[in-house]
């Protein structure tokens, strides 16, 4: 699913590289725990496979795409049609209401439309039953998003983050911002999601508490040599 | 492409969320349009009734002094003439082949700040204004002798005046007289329907009653300035004629008291007028008019002056172009400050909506779409604001129209927008579209810069 090797990424502004990975792979339907403090090069990496920041030295494989071999505008093909994401918080455009912000997932892509065809769907039926599959209820997909609680707003991302069924989600401290029994259900709710397809999950946070509930647990300090 | 749709309806629906501010960009955009496209209908529309104020007149002719001036004086009464025609050369040229028609016209009296004309008949049927549409009466008809007048409709409406009142008319421009003769009160026997010309402001007597005004000033023993003098003269000239005038007088005094009916017998108009200011000429053939006009400006008993009126019109208006330019200017600025708001509206949203752009780019948004969606949320703002300022300046145009026409005599078009108008509007547009393009600019940069990670 991902391969990287010999991975060196330094920020222009920076003496000294943020990123040194000698070699990480992570099987398709894997959910992985990565884990480390602030500031050891999380959203580098991030950024990197997702295809917004460039590559500089080494070699970052998705789905047997080298992404070095991208240009700027196929690289965000690739993260639209691929790759879903969680932020950590205010995940929402604020003037779209739920439904509407799931099916944002799918607007970019293609494929993803496709894949909704292919399953005899469309992108309003497939949000709705997301969103109910994630546990929220009929009259808050079009409720404006401010009424929304913040784990229901985390609900609403992961929703978008699977539509269309990207192999890769991405989960960038999603469970933060809420209290300890919400994480959980929360974690759930994504791996029965990931389940259903095979979704390769990547979950990066510094909440070790979190860390036995996955398949495996990747410190970024250990595997960073800088 | 399914984006634009997408890109569209997100830059729409961003657009609504910020209700109040874009909603106020939204107003000064439009209340600017508004402003622009009435001042420049006003203008052009003044521009169209001011060479309409006299049509279908030839020549003018007035004793020689710039052509200008002897417009102003003759068509919009505006300054003093000095000088006169003699009445001998004005029978002389009125001879003259090809000539159609002629308008004597005597300015220089006033009644309550209304300019009084003296003139002859020929002047209701020949006078035309506009595009060549002659005078009409909204009520009654044209004088008949030395003691009737016809009022302008500006004239009756300000005075309050109405057909049958007898009013005193005053030797002399200008409000305050010297001196009033109540023993010379004349009867309204006609009121002009209004022309949106300095005809609705002016009163019409016979010429014969403008002599009669200033041989009655004679009489008195107090003598003021130049006209006077003139009067002098023509007591001289006209000395034989006296008597019979005075007969004539009478006669229509008697007439006073019989006024209920208002019915006068026609009589003579003119008498024996000494000098006139100017007169309007019409000619058969355009051929005759310049070659009249060449005799005239070389006419040797005494200097004369004979202008085209449409010619010194556009001249005249020529002279007012530097004033409708910084009207023109002033609006454009008022445009352009609207615009300016806006810009500053959507540079200040924007570090606000980095989140939003970062939202935007981890569902597989380019910086090309970023930069999109900002720049068409000026488009929207500026074209929604285009839109509404149309509206506003057509019920602006109605609620006007009427109080313009009336006050000003300037008769607004309520028509399609002018292809001007339409290329004005495209510049608005052009402008507001450029000035996207520096909040859309800098969202690209900061799309590109913050990538997904969210910073706030």
């Amino acid at each position: 699913m991902i391969t990287i090797t010999d991975l060196i990424h330094t920020w222009p502004t920076q003496p000294q590289p943020t990123l040194n990975i000698q070699a990480l792979h992570i099987n398709k339907g894997e959910r992985v725990f990565l884990h480390g403090p602030s500031g050891c090069g999380k959203s580098t990496l991030l950024g990197l496979l997702a295809g917004i920041n460039m590559l500089q030295s080494g070699q970052i494989k998705i789905l047997n795409t080298d992404l070095s071999t991208l240009n700027n505008a196929h690289r965000d093909r690739f993260r639209a049609d691929h790759i879903g994401t969680i932020f950590q918080s205010f995940n929402l455009l604020p003037y779209l209401n739920p439904l509407e912000n799931v099916i944002l997932g799918c607007e970019f892509s293609k494929l993803r439309r496709k894949r909704l065809t292919d399953k005899k769907t469309d992108v309003t039926t497939e949000a709705t039953r997301l969103l109910k599959a994630l546990g929220l209820k009929d009259i808050v997909l079009t409720q404006h998003v401010s009424k929304l609680s913040i784990g229901q707003q985390q609900r609403v991302a992961a929703a978008r983050a699977f539509i269309g069924e990207p192999e890769l989600i991405i989960a960038d401290e999603p469970t933060s911002s809420l209290d300890a029994d919400n994480r959980h259900t929360f974690i759930e709710t994504l791996f029965n999601q990931a389940k259903d397809y095979q979704a390769t999950v990547l979950f990066v946070s510094h909440d070790n508490s979190l860390a036995s509930l996955f398949d495996r647990q990747i410190s970024l300090s250990d595997i960073n040599g800088v | 492409m399914g984006y634009k749709m997408t890109l569209l309806k997100l830059a729409i629906k961003s657009s609504l969320n910020r209700k109040a501010s874009v909603l106020l960009t939204l107003c000064t955009i439009a209340i600017s349009v508004m402003l622009l496209l009435s001042i420049e209908r006003v203008r052009q529309d003044a521009k169209s009734s001011f060479s309409n104020t006299i049509s279908g007149t030839d020549l003018i002719v007035g004793a020689r002094t710039g052509d200008i001036q002897l417009l102003l004086s003759s068509v919009f009464r505006i300054g003093h003439t000095n000088n006169a025609v003699s009445w001998q050369s004005y029978l002389d040229i009125r001879e003259k082949k090809g000539v159609a028609w002629t308008i004597p016209i005597s300015l220089g009296d006033s009644h309550k700040g209304h300019a009084v004309l003296g003139t002859d008949a020929a002047y209701f049927t020949h006078y035309r204004y506009g595009k060549k549409q002659h005078l009409a009466f909204q009520h009654g008809r044209p004088f008949h002798n030395a003691q009737e007048v016809v009022l302008g409709s500006d004239v009756a409406n300000t005075l309050h005046y109405h057909i049958g009142q007898q009013i005193v008319i005053s030797h002399g421009m200008g409000n305050t007289s010297f001196h009033h003769h109540d023993d010379n009160p004349m009867t309204i026997v006609g009121i002009l329907a209004p022309t949106g010309t300095p005809v609705d402001k002016t009163l019409h007597i016979p010429l014969i009653a403008v002599e009669a005004m200033h041989e009655q000033n004679h009489k008195k023993p107090m003598m003021i300035g130049k006209k006077s003098q003139q009067n002098d003269h023509a007591q001289h000239q006209h000395a034989e004629d006296h008597n019979s005038h005075h007969n004539e007088h009478d006669e229509h005094d008697n007439h006073d008291h019989l006024h209920a009916t208002l019915d006068s017998e026609p009589s003579d108009l003119i008498g024996t007028p000494q000098q006139i200011t100017a007169f309007l000429m019409g000619f058969d053939s355009p051929l005759y008019t310049l070659q009249v006009r060449r005799n005239i400006n070389m006419y040797k008993a005494e200097p004369l002056l004979a202008i085209m009126p449409g010619l010194t019109l556009r001249e005249l208006w020529e002279m007012l172009d530097i004033v409708e330019k910084i009207l023109l200017l002033f609006s454009i600025v008022v445009v352009l400050v609207s615009l300016l708001g806006m810009l500053t509206t959507l540079l200040a949203t924007l570090s606000q909506r980095r989140r939003e752009l970062a939202i935007l780019r981890s569902v597989g948004a380019r910086p090309a779409h970023i930069f999109a969606l900002m720049s068409s949320e000026a488009i929207l703002i500026t074209f929604v604001g285009c839109l509404v300022g149309c509206i506003l300046f057509y019920a602006l145009l109605i609620v006007a129209n009427p109080i313009l026409q009336s006050q000003f005599g300037i008769g607004l078009t309520i028509g399609w927008l002018t292809n001007y108008e339409l290329t004005l509007l495209g510049a608005i547009m052009a402008a507001g579209t450029l000035m996207g393009l520096l909040p859309a600019a800098k969202a690209y940069f900061y799309s590109l810069a913050d990538g997904m990670s969210i910073k706030i």
